[in-house]
């Protein structure tokens, strides 16, 4: 699966709805992110996901360890 | 249900007695609805904003969500017993009086609500907990209104060094949280003294507590002053009861409705963020700290509390406010008698007003340069306003009144250059570095002789009478 933010192929589906099928949760090894089916689409769709938000494996990199 | 309150339902019910509580019980959706709800309840008049909560949440049968709980002033004044109608610097006034019964010791009990189910195996923390994205940018779903609760690996027997605090937690994965903090909070000098030692470090957190217990782990104390001994001043007196958790050992709230416990991984660092925070910005990513959870316990039909976070005023401004305050009046007050009272409800303490009688010319800006120094101010106080006794510092109408009539810039602006501060406020240049400000709005005295400044008008002292007769008769 084709995580929203970062682009890796490597998301995969983490949780599912207590009440069977109303909605599944998945999360990004890469960068983490993680989201619901039921989200808008600016949240679940790596085509429509929000620009300003994205990132790449250099932002990652250079993310600053504060402690 | 009287104060102080041992947990969270007890809160609630009071609340809901004072009418300050709104059930929906109508089906939610975890995202847009919670985060669309906090920043609209955090849009209503912060005087009478009631809590939240919600008890029909989509995809779970055992689940409840609070909001809110903190977001006004009638709340504020309800954990503390207090009329709701409580002026913001009445409240000031009873939370510095009850500190001075610190500390109180703690209450040990032998079981708790929480031990009711308790998981070991098979932790899927998006299933146990409704847990959903606050905000569009944010990176996930979070836990950011729990009291984590740490030890002092160097010194594990000091109660005192045990730490009880709120920080932001992302949930990653299922049993996989980041976790933020900044090096001179207490649970960073927990983590470096773990990996000085070459371990992981425990952690409890304990979801959805009594509102004194959250005030407590969020005000800037001594690093070995114990929360809990200051939630037990803040109830009164009263001592605030605490289990041991079987797994870590740790102390936590016997009135939580969920504790998760594991271990901080020796040195992991994860990316974690963004993340919308207090200042009304998202915080960048971040190499942070992981947290392996290995146990859950929890109540049946649990109380998630989660807290909003957006462009302030949010609850985080009314659980920081006076919490932050307070202490540093304190301080202030041991050195300079003269302080009468501090405001550092601005963005957790950036912008702070001290209302100070002046002995000398040049005394307030002396006054400014020590709340700089306090262990709070070294992090937080970009901006301090200074004005006389006169001026209330909770009426910002008084302080701009102040800064308009008594501040001339050429002589009033003093602006320290490449001071540390927290790096979460987004003019740092670089991140964590910041020019400071003192703006003196007192009346210049001798020998700072400048300006035209005549008699201040003062009224009749019958007009203290009109006060109390004019409340009355609005009541």
């Amino acid at each position: 699966m084709i995580c929203p933010r970062c682009r890796c192929t490597e998301a995969t589906t983490v949780a599912h709805s207590p009440v069977a099928g109303v909605w599944e949760m998945y999360s990004c090894p890469t960068c983490w992110y993680a989201w619901r089916s039921t989200e808008p689409a600016t949240a679940t769709d790596p085509d429509l996901y929000h620009p300003q938000f994205r990132i790449n494996a250099d932002d990652i990199a250079a993310a600053p360890r504060i402690v | 249900m009287q104060p102080p309150f041992d947990d969270l339902r007890g809160f609630l019910t009071a609340l809901d007695t004072a009418k300050q509580l709104l059930r929906i019980d109508r089906p939610v959706a975890l995202e847009p609805d919670l985060g669309a709800a906090g920043r609209a309840v955090a849009n209503q008049d912060g005087k009478t904003a009631p809590a939240l909560l919600f008890e029909n949440i989509d995809g779970f049968d055992d689940a409840r969500i609070a909001l809110n709980v903190h977001g006004s002033w009638a709340n504020h004044a309800l954990m503390l017993g207090m009329p709701p109608t409580s002026t913001v610097k009445e409240q000031f006034f009873e939370l510095e009086q009850r500190w001075q019964k610190f500390p109180v010791p703690v209450d040990r009990r032998s079981d708790a609500p929480w031990q009711e189910i308790t998981l070991s195996q098979d932790i899927n923390l998006f299933e146990l907990l409704p847990v959903f994205r606050l905000n569009p940018g944010d990176a996930g779903p979070y836990i950011d209104k729990a009291a984590v609760i740490t030890r002092d690996s160097a010194d594990p027997n000091n109660f005192g060094k045990q730490n009880v605090g709120l920080y932001r937690m992302q949930v990653k994965g299922p049993d996989h949280l980041g976790l933020q903090s900044g090096p001179p909070h207490d649970f960073g000098i927990h983590i470096h003294a773990a990996e000085g030692m070459h371990e992981g470090l425990p952690v409890a957190i304990a979801i959805g507590n009594d509102p004194i217990l959250t005030l407590a782990a969020s005000t800037p104390l001594e690093y070995d002053q114990s929360e809990y001994e200051m939630a037990g001043a803040w109830r009164g007196g009263v001592p605030y009861p605490v289990v041991t958790a079987p797994y870590t050992g740790l102390d936590v709230p016997w009135g939580s409705e969920i504790v998760l416990e594991g271990e901080v991984l020796y040195q992991a660092r994860e990316y974690e963020g963004p993340f919308g925070e207090f200042t009304g910005s998202y915080s960048g990513g971040r190499a942070l700290p992981v947290v392996k959870v290995h146990r859950v316990h929890r109540r049946r039909n649990p109380i998630f509390e989660h807290l909003y976070l957006g462009q302030p005023w949010t609850e985080i401004d009314y659980l920081l406010a006076l919490n932050t305050s307070v202490p540093l009046y304190r301080q202030l007050k041991q050195e300079f008698p003269e302080v009468e009272a501090v405001n550092a409800m601005y963005t957790h303490g950036l912008l702070n007003i001290i209302s100070t009688r002046v002995r000398h010319g040049g005394f307030a800006r002396v006054v400014a340069m020590r709340l700089l120094t306090t262990p709070h101010g070294i992090g937080y106080s970009k901006i301090v306003i200074v004005v006389d006794d006169t001026v209330d510092p909770f009426n910002l109408e008084q302080v701009m009144w102040a800064m308009t009539a008594n501040v001339n810039p050429e002589f009033d602006a003093i602006t320290i250059p490449r001071m540390y501060e927290i790096p979460l406020d987004p003019t740092g240049n670089p991140q964590g570095i910041t020019t400071r400000l003192i703006i003196d709005a007192t009346t210049p005295k001798p020998p700072d002789v400048r300006g035209e400044f005549g008699i201040p008008v003062t009224a009749y002292p019958e007009t203290a009478d009109w006060e109390r007769l004019l409340k009355e008769m609005t009541r």
